[in-house]
C-alpha cells in the first residue's frame, strides 16, 4: 500500500559533513511508514535532524510535496531554511525528552492544536495504554514508559495539526519489551495510517525494522546503499551477513 | 526604630528587583542561548560592578546624572528635577548595581537546561516564544528565585553608590545601611542595634526562601 495523493510525501536530497562523516543522501518517501535503518554513526540521526531543522544541511533541498504543491523547508540554493517550528513535522527525539514539570497527560497535550485537539489527547492516552500514568510526573515513569509517553507526545502532534504533518522518531521503542514494542507499533501504525500521517523512523534494530517497515531504506557511512520493500532489503542484508561469516567462501566444502 | 529608611529601602529594593527581573530575563537569555559577538564584551560589562568600588560606579553614576554632565542637565530639564540626590536616581544606581547579581544566576540556569528540551519543544510545533515561557522559565524557576532574592538583598545592603548617588537625605535617599551609619556616627549604638537586626532579618529571611525551597525542585535532570 503506497502513500495517497492526500497525504503529505517527503523529498530529501542533502550534503552535510558532520566531524568525519560525509553525509550524501537522496530519498523520496512513498509509504506510510519508512524505516530508515543502518548502524550507529551511518548518518541516519543526521539526516533525520536535517528534517526536522535542527540541522542546517551544507548543501541541497528538503521538500514536502502535498496535493500536487511542493513546500521547501530546506533549500540551500534558493536560501531557503524554514524554522524547526514552522515546518509540517512533528519529532520524537533520540531520548524521551519528557518536561519534567508536566504530568503525562500535559506533555502529550504539549504539542496538540486546533479544536479536537483534546479528544486526540484522550486517544493517545488510551491508545499507547497510559491511563493509569496520566497524572503522574515523568521522574515517577520508567525508562520504557517514558519512551512511550513520548512516542505518544509526538503523534498526538502530528495527528493534531490539521494541514497533514509527517512524523519523525528516532530510535522510538528502546527500551521497550518486544511483546509491548509490537503492540505498540500496531497501535501506532494503525492510528497513523488512519489520519494519513506519514512516518518516518530512524533505527539500527532489524527486529524493530521487520516489525515497522513497508519499506526500508539503508544507510551506510552518510549512503543511501537501497532502498525497497522491507523484506527485499533485508534478505540482501543476510545474504551480505552470511557471506561475511563464511569461512570458506567461494570454496567447496 | 527608623520606620521611614525600612520603608525607603524596601520600596528600592522591590523596584529595583522588578526592574531587573524585565531587563535580565532577556540578557540573561541572550547571553545563554545567543549567537554571534559581542557577548564577551556584554558579560564583561555586566560583571563590572562586582569589581569596581561601589564608590567608583556611584561617582560616575553621579556625574553622568548630575548637572555636570550633558546628559544628565538633558535628564534634568525633562525631569524638572536632577535625577542624582533623588529616589529614582537611587533606583537607576541601585539597577545598575546589582545588574550581575540579576543576571548570572539566569545565565547560569539558562545554559544547564538541557539542549533536548529545546529540541523537544520546538519538534512538537512549538515557538520560540512559547518554548522559553512554557519550558525555559518553568524549567529555571529555581534560578529565577535566586536571581530575585539576591538582587533585592544586594539592594537592602548598598551602601557606597547610595552615599555617593543618593546623599542622606532622610525620606528621599537615606535607606536603612545609611542610617545605622548615621546612628554609630551619633554614637547612639542601642538605635544602630536596632537598624543592624532589621537588616540581619530582612537578609535573613530573603536567602532562607532561596535555601528552603531549593531541596524541593527537580530541575535540569533528563527524564
Amino acid at each position: 500500500m503506497s502513500l495517497s495523493e492526500t497525504a503529505p510525501h517527503l523529498i530529501v536530497r542533502i550534503q552535510h559533513r558532520l566531524g568525519a562523516l560525509e553525509l550524501d543522501v537522496a530519498f523520496t518517501l512513498t509509504q506510510p511508514w519508512t524505516v530508515l535503518f543502518g548502524p550507529s554513526g551511518s548518518g541516519k540521526t543526521t539526516v533525520l535532524r536535517a528534517i526536522a531543522g535542527f540541522v542546517r544541511p551544507d548543501a541541497g533541498s528538503i521538500v514536502s510535496r502535498f496535493y500536487g504543491r511542493e513546500f521547501a523547508m530546506t533549500d540551500t540554493a534558493k536560501k531557503i531554511f524554514v524554522e524547526p517550528h514552522k515546518r509540517s513535522v512533528r519529532v520524537a527525539g533520540q531520548g524521551a525528552a519528557l518536561f519534567p514539570h508536566l504530568t503525562v497527560r500535559e506533555n502529550i497535550a504539549f504539542g496538540a492544536e486546533g479544536t479536537a485537539a483534546a479528544d486526540i489527547v484522550q486517544e493517545a492516552i488510551a491508545r499507547f495504554q497510559l491511563p493509569g500514568m496520566a497524572d503522574k510526573f515523568p521522574w515517577m515513569l520508567s525508562g520504557g514508559e517514558r519512551q512511550r509517553v513520548a512516542i505518544a507526545r509526538a503523534a498526538t502532534a502530528a495527528v493534531s495539526l490539521s494541514e497533514g504533518s509527517i512524523l519523525l522518531l528516532d530510535e522510538p521503542f528502546t527500551g521497550q519489551d518486544v511483546q509491548l514494542r509490537d503492540e505498540l507499533i500496531e497501535e501506532l501504525r494503525g492510528w497513523l495510517a488512519h489520519t494519513e500521517r506519514p512516518v518516518l523512523s530512524v533505527t539500527h534494530d532489524v527486529g524493530e525494522t521487520f516489525q515497522l517497515g513497508t519499506e526500508v531504506i539503508k544507510i551506510a557511512d552518510g549512503r543511501v546503499v537501497r532502498q525497497g520493500p522491507v523484506a527485499e532489503v533485508l534478505a540482501l542484508e543476510r545474504e551480505r551477513l552470511l557471506e561475511q561469516l563464511s569461512p570458506s567462501k567461494g570454496t567447496p566444502a | 526604630m527608623d520606620f521611614e529608611a525600612l520603608w525607603l529601602t524596601l520600596r528600592l529594593a522591590v523596584g529595583t528587583t522588578a526592574i531587573l527581573l524585565v531587563v535580565s530575563l532577556p540578557l540573561a537569555w541572550w547571553i545563554a542561548t545567543g549567537r554571534g559577538g559581542g557577548r564577551a564584551l556584554v558579560q564583561a560589562v555586566v560583571a563590572l560592578p562586582l569589581v569596581l568600588p561601589p564608590t567608583v560606579l556611584g561617582f560616575y553614576l553621579l556625574v553622568a546624572l548630575g548637572p555636570l554632565s550633558a546628559p544628565g542637565r538633558l535628564l534634568t530639564r525633562m525631569l524638572g528635577h536632577p535625577l542624582a540626590f533623588s529616589f529614582a536616581g537611587l533606583l537607576v544606581g541601585s539597577v545598575i548595581y546589582s545588574l550581575p547579581f540579576a543576571v548570572q544566576p539566569l545565565v547560569s540556569g539558562f545554559a544547564a537546561v538541557d539542549r533536548a528540551y529545546v529540541e523537544a519543544a520546538e519538534g512538537l510545533g512549538a515557538s520560540p516564544w512559547r518554548t522559553f515561557w512554557s519550558v525555559m522559565l518553568p524549567l529555571t524557576r529555581a534560578s529565577l528565585l535566586t536571581s530575585a532574592v539576591l538582587t533585592f538583598t544586594h539592594t537592602v545592603g548598598e551602601f557606597g553608590v547610595v552615599l555617593m548617588l543618593g546623599g542622606n537625605i532622610p525620606g528621599a535617599t537615606q535607606t536603612l545601611s545609611i542610617a545605622l551609619y548615621d546612628r554609630v556616627q551619633e554614637f547612639d549604638y542601642a538605635a544602630a542595634n536596632r537598624t543592624a537586626l532589621v537588616l540581619v532579618a530582612v537578609s535573613l529571611a530573603a536567602l532562607l526562601l532561596i535555601y528552603s525551597r531549593r531541596g524541593g525542585l527537580r530541575r535540569g535532570e533528563l527524564v
